[in-house]
């Protein structure tokens, strides 16, 4: 029979040790004591951190303010910019011209540019790193043909995502930043399409192609949501990104970025 | 064989805004796709403006709103009537005329692409006047009338600085990116105006970012035809700022109009705090030249980031081309 026992706990792995842990529940079964040490709670993950990428919830947006709509930005250049890293030294890269090089170049600087920029003002908003499955990436970066449809679709998708998102910014000086870095994706997605275009059918046309311009002339835009299945469709993201919250304002039909024919 | 709404059968995406009037839609005009195909992108506005659950169906849209559009349409109209001419299927046969030169040098890739880029810009005016813009300055050309003097000179004679685009492809080329480029820093300028209207400002993104790419294929012929200046990316993106940016090859027969003029599209408008050059690194009160992890020196940096101009310095660019006063 257990006297007026005391348990000194002095760190939470402690509790996972099968005889401290049984101690501990016969404890609380006779009203005996536990005293955790202050060193059990200053050594505890603070749950409130969002930037530590071992916890699921730093990944989980909340676009219901401006600071989430940046991060949702900075995931989307993170995943060009790791991409475009990737593709400069691939086995695709390597088939292509020197001016299809040099446009792939000027795209990875200019994705590793604004990744680093949204780290840069988000500061401790910032979402953690996100982690790439560097396999599909490789196969994604394998040759000239798969290399330059995945460029293609990023680009037109990042526009969209852009495009879908502006109208939830509520500081104009966000929102003109947002369209300085979209008007740059859509001429990088113009440079892929006619590179695209060049080694095709030589239309003269896809640069701003019939699948991408409507016939009112406006290009595409995907509110948040869809961008994101699309990014999690192409298996490139290992991070567990979401949407927690959706924008505050009124969504508008997608007109997606299409499937690179 | 299918029959499908008009509307639909044009723009699948117009359908979404559309008001719910079964009896409209239903009893409406139905045609089959050969013949759909045959309308002119000129007929539909009027069934969108009768029919768009975005009309402002109690009257006036806010005036800073209107003014917002009719600035954008008059850009528009400018850039159609300039593609038009280029191409010969202006109104106005005299403009058809000035261009022949030029229009038998274009290559048949790069005639589609000017082709493409005029299909847009009648589709902007066509959207941008469904959507509430009025011409306010009196822009239409007709087969009489034509208020734009792609010369430069404000004047129905002609004979401005830029009169060499009628006659060399190379200049023609310069003038279009420098147009294209323009219509990209002004719609980045008047984002802001707009936010109040999410659907429209959201239109206004979908416009903003063709131009873009319109100006990015503009460069990437430039640079196929001029290959060793490599301030001309292949990536279509802006390198550097002032008439730099430019990149231009040829300066025509008055040099110092058009240096200023390509100083006036890529340099700094007179509120330079908020509307730089086109060589600035500065975003946000970051300096993206030098950021940890990116870099890559100041070329990269500016080309990372396009930036905007104001109403006022927008006009001061197109002002030479618009015989009317416009402001």
């Amino acid at each position: 029979m257990s006297t007026h026992d005391t348990l000194i706990i002095r760190s939470g792995d402690q509790l996972l040790q099968p005889t401290t842990r049984r101690r501990f529940l016969g404890l609380l079964g006779v009203a005996g004591s536990v005293v955790f040490l202050p060193s059990v709670f200053t050594a505890c993950s603070d749950d409130d951190n969002i930037t530590d990428p071992n916890n699921p919830a730093s990944y989980t947006l909340n676009l219901s303010n401006d600071t989430g709509i940046l991060n949702y930005a900075y995931a989307l250049e993170q995943l060009e910019a790791a991409f475009y890293t990737a593709a400069i030294t691939s086995a695709g890269f390597a088939a292509l011209s020197a001016a299809e090089q040099e446009v792939l170049a000027d795209l990875q600087k200019h994705e590793v540019i604004h990744r680093e920029f949204f780290k840069a003002v988000l500061g401790a908003n910032a979402i953690p790193s996100l982690s790439f499955n560097t396999t599909t990436v490789g196969n994604l970066t394998a040759n000239a043909t798969v290399l330059l449809s995945t460029s293609q679709l990023l680009e037109d998708t990042g526009v969209s995502a852009y495009n879908g998102a502006g109208k939830y910014l509520t500081s104009a000086a966000n929102l003109l930043v947002a369209g300085k870095i979209v008007s740059v994706e859509a001429r990088h997605a113009a440079a892929i399409r006619d590179i695209r275009d060049a080694r095709g059918g030589n239309t003269g046309r896809l640069f701003a192609g019939d699948d991408v311009v409507s016939a009112s002339g406006l290009d595409v835009k995907a509110e948040p949501g869809t961008v994101l299945a699309s990014v999690v469709s192409l298996n490139v993201v290992t991070s567990p990104l979401s949407i927690g919250t959706g924008p505050t304002g009124t969504a508008t039909a997608d007109v997606k970025a299409p499937t690179p024919a | 064989m299918d029959k499908q709404p008009i509307l639909a059968a044009i723009d699948p995406e117009i359908m979404d805004r559309l008001a719910t009037r079964k009896q409209e839609i239903d009893n409406g005009s139905y045609a089959r796709p050969g013949i759909v195909a045959a309308l002119a992108i000129g007929s539909v506005p009027i069934a969108l403006a009768a029919l768009s659950r975005d009309a402002f169906a109690q009257g006036t849209i806010p005036t800073a709103i209107k003014n917002v559009l009719d600035f954008a349409l008059a850009l528009e109209i400018f850039e159609n009537e300039f593609y038009k001419a280029v191409l010969g299927t202006s109104n106005y046969t005299p403009y058809n005329t000035a261009f022949a030169t030029v229009r038998s040098q274009v290559p048949a890739t790069a005639l589609a692409t000017l082709q493409q880029i005029q299909k847009h810009e009648a589709a902007h005016v066509a959207t941008l006047l469904a959507t509430g813009a009025t011409d306010v300055f009196s822009l239409q050309v007709t087969s009489t009338n034509a208020q734009f003097d792609f010369t430069g000179n404000r004047s129905a004679s002609g004979g401005g600085p830029f009169a060499k685009a009628t006659t060399d492809l190379g200049f023609l080329l310069e003038v279009a990116q420098g147009a294209e480029d323009t219509g990209v820093r002004a719609y980045k300028g008047q984002a802001g105006n707009l936010m109040t209207q999410p659907a429209i400002l959201e239109a206004a993104l979908r416009i903003h970012s063709v131009e873009a790419r319109h100006a990015s294929r503009i460069r990437r012929i430039r640079r196929s035809l001029n290959t060793g200046t490599a301030a001309l990316r292949y990536s279509g993106t802006v390198r550097g700022g002032d008439a730099a940016a430019a990149g231009a090859t040829d300066l025509g027969t008055n040099a110092a109009a058009v240096t200023a003029a390509f100083t006036k599209i890529y340099g700094a408008g007179s509120n330079a705090a908020t509307f730089p050059s086109e060589s600035n690194v500065t975003q946000a009160g970051v300096n993206v030249s030098t950021l940890t992890g990116a870099q890559f020196g100041v070329e990269a940096a500016q080309e990372a980031f396009d930036e905007a101009l104001d109403r006022a310095d927008v006009v001061a660019i197109v002002q030479p081309f618009f015989i009317p006063t416009i402001a």
